[in-house]
């Protein structure tokens, strides 16, 4: 890009092989609608990162790391009732600082490095399901940064990320009230089609409307909730929550599982 | 401190921990009195290196490389571009090495930082002198088309020796690039691109890194770890090709090194290609029944 100088120049621009290539793709096969992709989740992986996870499911692979908690900047003095359970007053409360990015290879057509609207769009979703469960309170006038890293996209990349980011606070061990779970949906183009559960890369791009919701599986609260699309009418949307949690609740002993191993990975190493 | 006839283990760990936290320096030189080091390596020891590619399906080319802790990975696109007006027979090879948040806390997100800079330009010039790609492969029409490899290379856990890791990432990730068919038809003078018939590129070299501290102006270590950059007066990297021949040799001021001191690096250098091109072979080799 002409004026970056802190990147090697390349070409002034470029295009993908694909838009010349002569056949077309395969539509995507058709496929029980609640199916959800077989997920591997592990935690406690990077040496460097306070709490980290990685998580695979299909195609999609996020990596996510948790660092802090360190002072936060820009302290302001606050007073006011403390909160219950010892917290701080809410204006000292905690910060989660979210950082969502997309590697360049990570989807069909290669994308520059400064993400730009999509980027920060999806890091403030990030933000705003990952902060109903964790006890900020009891971090006054710190932050903590949670920082997601998109390797490949194949499908329900933000769900992917939320879930990855609530594994990498647990392993931070940071305090929360539960795991936060997410799940991605989307709706073909058409008369009256059904909402697919989990849906593939080639599934989310032919989508007339996606949407992805964010579960605390125990507390059984949603945290998050972002949509967009033609999704037809409002019970439609209704319905596709109601499976977008189904699903959600499905995935939550996957998740206990990888966290107990982390613990007894981090155990059996640790002998002293 | 020393040890009096019936060591108390509670002493000596509070005082081990004491020391690490207080003076690394001195923790570190006790070790390399003995000629060793912390984690139980010797000086002239490489960590355990292990590498995995083709796992991005996304990317025409990928690869991971994993250092001891250090780990990077590295995915290559490739599109089309014209070729440069200065070199209408070449094609560009454009390496980008990023540093993010997530794999240490000394870095910000935002634009890349001073290190993420000089890795990328170290990496541009390996490229560029090694020849590890004749750009002239690359191009499709003189003048009209040619390929640009874009080769992203993300660090994902930072505990030192990052150039070495980036180089073999990159070169581990070029033999595994395909590259589709491309025609020019005489009619239209567009490209058609055939998806189905694919090819591997042409690597002429096997640039191989080696990556050195020195620590009190004399000691030299191979591939430090992220306390022993810190702690070291000066770093040393040594990049060899297979027929021994120096492609790069980057150091960035710090202490000074003699004629003979640097004769050694670069004698570990090759033997550490060697190595290395063992391992690529191994994993080349496990990838061939496509």
């Amino acid at each position: 890009m002409p004026g970056d100088h802190r990147r090697i120049r390349g070409p002034e621009e470029s295009q993908p092989p694909q838009l010349y290539a002569a056949d077309e793709e395969e539509a995507p096969a058709a496929r029980d609608p609640t199916r959800l992709r077989p997920v591997y989740a592990r935690a406690g992986l990077l040496s460097q990162a306070k709490g980290s996870a990685y998580l695979e499911a299909g195609g999609t692979k996020v990596l996510c790391a948790v660092s802090g908690p360190r002072q936060a900047e820009g302290g302001e003095r606050g007073g006011g009732p403390a909160g219950a359970g010892g917290e701080a007053p809410a204006a000292l409360r905690g910060r989660l600082l979210c950082d969502f990015r997309r590697a360049p290879f990570a989807g069909r057509r290669r994308r520059a490095p400064p993400g730009g609207g999509e980027e920060r769009e999806l890091a403030l979703a990030l933000q705003e399901a990952l902060e109903p469960a964790v006890r900020l309170g009891r971090y006054p006038r710190a932050q903590l940064e949670v920082s997601a890293l998109l390797l490949e996209d194949g499908g329900s990349a933000l769900a992917a990320a939320l879930t990855a980011a609530a594994l990498a606070l647990a392993d931070a061990g940071v305090e929360m009230y539960d795991l936060v779970v997410g799940c991605g949906l989307s709706r073909a183009p058409g008369p009256a089609p059904t909402w697919l559960l989990d849906p593939t890369r080639l599934e989310e791009e032919r989508a007339a409307a996606g949407l992805t919701v964010a579960l605390m599986p125990v507390l059984n609260q949603v945290a998050g909730l972002l949509g967009s699309g033609e999704g037809g009418p409002t019970e439609s949307w209704a319905e596709a929550v109601r499976l977008g949690l189904e699903g959600c609740q499905r995935l939550y002993p996957v998740l206990q599982q990888c966290l107990v191993r982390a613990a007894r990975r981090r155990d059996a190493a640790a002998p002293l | 401190i020393g040890f009096q006839r019936k060591p108390n283990i509670w002493k000596v760990i509070f005082e081990t921990e004491f020391i690490i936290t207080v003076e690394p320096l001195e923790y570190y030189r006790r070790f390399l009195k003995e000629n060793c080091r912390p984690d139980g390596r010797e000086l002239g020891e490489f960590r355990t290196t292990t590498v995995n590619i083709g796992s991005i399906s996304t990317a025409d080319g990928s690869a991971l490389v994993k250092l001891g802790n250090t780990t990077v990975i590295c995915g290559i696109k490739a599109e089309f571009a014209a070729p440069p007006t200065d070199a209408p027979d070449k094609g560009y090879v454009v390496p980008n090495v990023d540093l993010p948040p997530l794999c240490s806390s000394r870095f910000r997100s935002g634009p890349p930082g001073e290190e993420a800079q000089v890795a990328s330009q170290f990496i541009a010039d390996v490229i560029e002198n090694s020849q590890i790609i004749q750009k002239e492969d690359l191009c499709i029409s003189p003048g009209k088309l040619a390929w640009v490899l874009y080769c992203d290379l993300i660090c994902l856990d930072y505990d030192g020796n990052i150039l070495d890791a980036c180089t073999f990432a990159l070169l581990a990730a070029l033999k595994n690039v395909q590259l589709p068919e491309v025609t020019i038809s005489e009619e239209t003078a567009l490209a058609e691109v055939n998806l189905k018939k694919k090819s591997f590129l042409n690597i002429r070299t096997h640039p191989v890194a080696t990556s050195f501290a020195v620590f009190d102006d004399t000691l030299l270590i191979v591939d430090p770890t992220g306390e022993e950059e810190h702690l070291a007066t000066g770093t040393l990297t040594v990049v060899m090709d297979e027929e021994g021949k120096l492609c790069c040799l980057h150091k960035p001021g710090g202490s000074g090194l003699t004629g003979a001191k640097l004769q050694d690096c670069m004698s570990r250098a090759v033997t550490r290609h060697k190595e290395v091109k063992k391992l690529m072979d191994e994993v080349v080799k496990s990838m061939k029944p496509k």
